[in-house]
């Protein structure tokens, strides 16, 4: 990091804001990490994977559920015209999430509500843990 | 975030009660034959949580995402939230203020900007005393 002491300087606005960014990357840094944003997060029926995924219809989606992962796949449209700023993201974008946890293949849903992808993975009744007695013989 | 953005927030009345982290949408601006498109991603707002105010010179666009998530979830991993969207896009005087469209759609809102039409050059005639 490059210090410099001129007089437009702001040098105790320009301290406290490295350490605000050192003491609090998380929000900054999540958004920055991978395209698209995932939230993870599960209650006692099932797994939620979150994603933010604005302008893009369900079937433009491609959602892939395999044997140990569910991979979010896309293409962002890029609009025509004479670009002044482009700051939305565009383009080919993949993300995998592994499910190291048994779900219920065949009762995944997935919805796409004003550009927030949800989906739901039921956990798997049959893959609870269960308790299993021992006779003694 | 800087802190004039936090001082505001504390000052606006309904957000004060649920001060929500403000974030600056990722915007498109363009230009097509029929005047300028303004591109927002903002996903996660609803067309009731959207405010869209016009000013003198500026355009300021407001909106709440709230998470979809109940208090029964537990998370594993978050890399987005809930969060103010704000956004302001001055506007130049060859935009016809009066035909501003806006529609939200996928949690992309789009505002089309119609050009002005040129006033049509007219002669003016000289009064004689």
């Amino acid at each position: 990091m490059v210090l410099d002491f001129n007089t437009l300087y702001t040098f105790p606005g320009r301290f406290e804001r490295l350490f605000e960014d050192f003491f609090k990357p998380q929000y900054a840094e999540g958004r920055r990490m991978a395209y698209p944003p995932l939230n993870v997060s599960e209650d006692e029926t099932a797994y939620y994977v979150r994603s933010e995924l604005p302008g893009l219809p369900l079937d433009a989606l491609d959602l892939t559920l395999t044997e140990k992962s569910l991979v979010i796949k896309g293409e962002r449209p890029t609009e025509q015209g004479k670009y002044y700023r482009q700051e939305r993201p565009a383009g080919f974008f993949q993300r995998v999430v592994v499910l190291n946890v048994p779900v219920d293949r065949e009762a995944v849903r997935a919805t796409l509500v004003d550009g927030v992808l949800t989906v739901v993975l039921p956990k798997c009744a049959q893959c609870a843990p269960r308790k299993i007695s021992i006779d003694v013989a | 975030m800087t802190d004039t953005a936090e001082t505001k927030t504390a000052a606006t009345p309904e957000t004060a009660a649920k001060p929500l982290p403000r974030v600056s949408p990722a915007t498109d601006i363009l230009e097509r034959e029929d005047g300028f498109y303004v591109y927002m991603d903002i996903p996660g707002v609803r067309r009731e949580d959207l405010k869209i105010d016009i000013n003198e010179n500026e355009l300021l666009v407001t909106g709440r995402a709230l998470q979809g998530a109940s208090d029964k979830e537990t998370f594993l991993e978050v890399q987005f939230g809930p969060g103010e969207y704000v956004r302001a896009v001055s506007l130049s005087d060859r935009v016809d203020r009066e035909n501003i469209a806006a529609n939200l759609k996928d949690g992309v809102l789009t505002i089309h900007l119609p050009r002005l039409e040129k006033a049509a050059p007219r002669r003016i005639p000289v009064n004689q005393a």
